[in-house]
């Protein structure tokens, strides 16, 4: 089971999410180049100009530890590098999971995405400036953890430790994209995981993609907001559960 | 916190409540569950208005996103945040940029992220100029980069370009080396030629020093020979005329054999003696004009009683008139050698004929021939006849006599008068020597010069 982070955070997402799995699959995490831990030398404008780049990425992953049957969960924009990997080599995907997806957020003619471009903007230059005292984001800091004692005090890293240039650039290839052409050629099965009252990814959004993604199954969730694997783990996780049990099983 | 609130069913401290700053605290989910009266303020809502709404009611839309991809995530994993930026909406749509602290702490059984915001205004103008002054310097770098990468590939054309000029100098090199290593072969082969040329006119002059030191050999020799068969030839006359005593038939028959040998000897001996003068450059030619009807009425009377003996029809027909640039003397030696020839070389009842004869457009040669209906001479066979000691059939040298070098001789002379002696002949027919002589008359037009 392959975990793929969504635009501005890096692996630590999962934390809530992925050790619930550990026991029947081989999870794997992983940080696209720009985000996390990864090596920022391997950093290339030309090929992350495009969610390509980071299909590529995610595809590299897989080869590396030869990995098949994989269930790939994937959330909010590595949705659609999700979408982009399996069309490229189907072979290796079981079911994708993909939660908040969106196959365009700016709105188009007959199309709802939930935003204009001069929204988009917007958040641009709130990135921007936030980039002024982007040192307090990266500050290494304690994690308290009240209620859940065994993530504890170990770690110390920092989370969302994204380079404010690659950011931004992220940002530009992930909002302004648009992959509807993709989506119908999807030959995995895949659960989309739509949560209530999202703004980044509204309902009409999930529905469109239920409608031109074959075999896929959509399920609205009681989570509010865009990210329910830090929001609502419990049922993210039993969801996932549920769409995999007779898969895996069989 | 106090449970106490400025309104009736708001969770909020009054102390908080009108504070200067603006305060929010949010659920996981989204919901506002208290807000401050300042913060209302800000946002034009009445004091209570916000409370229980979605926290995206306050925020843009880009904040909403952002609120969602950074600022959540962020606050859940670090369970805080500082100084950030966010784009707030007022009631009435407006923006109101803050900056915003967070903390995220466990109140009443449940997660609350509790936030305040500070208005940015006279900030927002620095943090305007410092932006404006980081694109600026972005566009600059960027600017410097593409330039980097246009000097780069320029350079890296440069690069590409020196890199044929050098194969094209490498070429060029090949080419200029190849041309060198060829000059080089032609100065050997030149060299070689020089050399060579060298070698040939050394061997020639050697050839001919050695040919003159044979004439003069031979020229010798037979002067040598000559004295003493002279001296044979004198003793046999004496003995046969009876000096020495009585002769006997039987000796007189034996007198008359040594002397035939002595005069073939004799003769051959001249004749060699004669050819090596003539080869070796020592016999003077008198040039003057020669009547060639003369010439012939002098020559018949030697001739004719052989030719009535042999039964051969001897005609001549040389016009009066026509006259040659020519050694008289030899001359005359040359045409009763051809007239000997065909008299010895055509069988009886044959014919021997003289004529003088002309070439159109070559008025200053005239070609006087002896033709024969003898033998005749094979056609591979015509051009040897010329060379000395050679007869073409040599069974029959001994029968004719002959030393072999009367043609050679013959020619040798024609050309030293500046003529020539060629042939013509068939197998069964006959043969035609023809003798070419610069012509003397008046149709000769200009004189032909003739080297002595």
């Amino acid at each position: 089971m392959v975990f793929a982070h969504g635009f501005g955070c890096d692996q630590n997402m999962w934390r809530f999410v992925a050790p619930a799995f550990e026991d029947e699959y081989k999870v794997v995490l992983f940080d696209y180049v720009g985000s996390g831990k990864s090596d920022l030398m391997a950093y290339d404008a030309q090929r992350y100009a495009t969610l390509d780049g980071y299909a590529q990425d995610l595809l590299d992953v897989v080869h590396a530890l030869d990995l098949k049957d994989v269930v790939l969960v994937a959330h909010s924009v590595s949705s659609m590098v999700a979408v982009l990997a399996a069309n490229q080599e189907p072979g290796r995907f079981e079911r994708l999971v993909l939660i908040g997806p969106s196959p365009r957020y700016v709105n188009d003619e007959g199309y709802v995405g939930g935003f204009e471009r001069a929204d988009i903007d917007g958040l641009l230059e709130m990135m921007d400036r936030n980039y002024i005292g982007w040192a307090s984001f990266l500050a290494p800091a304690i994690v308290k953890n009240p209620g859940r004692p065994e993530l504890g005090q170990e770690l110390t890293e920092s989370f969302c430790s994204t380079d404010p240039v690659v950011a931004r650039r992220f940002a530009e290839a992930t909002f302004l994209s648009d992959n509807r052409a993709d989506v119908p050629r999807v030959t995995v099965p895949a659960l989309l995981l739509q949560c209530s009252e999202d703004m980044v990814a509204p309902l009409e959004v999930g529905e469109y993609l239920h409608r031109e993604m074959p075999g896929s199954t959509l399920r609205v969730m009681k989570a509010t907001g865009h990210c329910p694997h830090l929001s609502h783990p419990e049922e993210t996780i039993e969801l996932m559960r549920e769409y995999l049990q007779p898969a895996h099983a069989g | 916190m106090s449970e106490a609130g400025a309104l009736p069913g708001r969770a909020i401290d009054p102390l908080l409540d009108h504070a200067p700053v603006g305060f929010l605290s949010f659920a996981d989910d989204g919901t506002i569950t208290a807000a401050n009266a300042t913060l209302a303020a800000m946002l034009g809502h009445a004091p209570g208005e916000l409370e229980g709404r979605r926290l995206e009611a306050v925020l843009s839309l880009g904040a909403r996103i952002f609120y969602q991809t950074h600022f959540f995530p962020l606050v859940r994993m670090h369970g805080r945040a500082e100084e950030v930026f966010l784009v707030l909406r007022a009631a009435d749509g407006g923006n109101v940029n803050v900056l915003c602290n967070v903390a995220r702490v466990e109140r009443g059984g449940a997660w609350a992220n509790d936030c305040v915001f500070m208005e940015v205004k006279e900030r927002a103008k620095f943090e305007n100029k410092l932006l404006l002054a980081r694109q600026e310097a972005d566009r600059a770098r960027m600017e410097v980069q593409e330039h980097a990468e246009e000097l780069r590939a320029t350079n890296e054309q440069l690069e590409q370009q020196a890199v044929e000029l050098e194969l094209q100098q490498q070429q060029l090199q090949e080419a200029a080396t190849e041309l060198e290593t060829q000059a080089e072969y032609l100065q050997a082969t030149n060299d070689e030629l020089f050399v060579r040329t060298l070698e040939l006119d050394r061997q020639r002059a050697a050839a001919d020093d050695a040919n003159r030191a044979k004439s003069a050999f031979l020229a010798v020799m037979s002067h040598e020979l000559r004295t003493p068969l002279n001296a044979i030839g004198g003793y046999v006359q004496l003995m046969e005329m009876g000096i020495h005593g009585p002769v006997t038939s039987e000796q007189r028959e034996a007198l008359d054999r040594v002397a035939r040998s002595q005069k073939h000897l004799l003769r051959l001996i001249n004749d060699v003696l004669e050819l090596a003068r003539i080869e070796s450059g020592r016999v003077d030619f008198v040039l003057e004009t020669v009547d060639l009807a003369g010439l012939m009425a002098d020559v018949t009377p030697m001739v004719e009683p052989q030719m009535d003996a042999k039964e051969l029809v001897f005609t001549v027909r040389v016009a009066p008139g026509r006259a040659a640039r020519a050694d008289r003397e030899k001359l005359q030696q040359i045409v009763i050698n051809l007239l000997s020839n065909a008299l010895k070389f055509t069988p009886p009842g044959g014919t021997v004929s003289v004529g003088l004869a002309r070439r159109t457009g070559e008025p200053e040669m005239l070609l006087l021939s002896v033709a024969d209906s003898g033998i005749g001479i094979p056609p591979e066979k015509q051009a040897q006849v010329f060379e000395p000691f050679v007869q073409v059939d040599m069974s029959r040298t001994r029968r004719s006599e002959g030393s072999g070098l009367g043609l050679a001789i013959s020619r040798d002379l024609a050309r030293g008068m500046g003529g020539d002696l060629t042939v013509q002949s068939e197998v069964g027919k006959g043969s035609t020597f023809t003798l070419w002589l610069p012509a003397a008359d008046e149709d000769a037009g200009e004189t032909r010069r003739v080297k002595a």
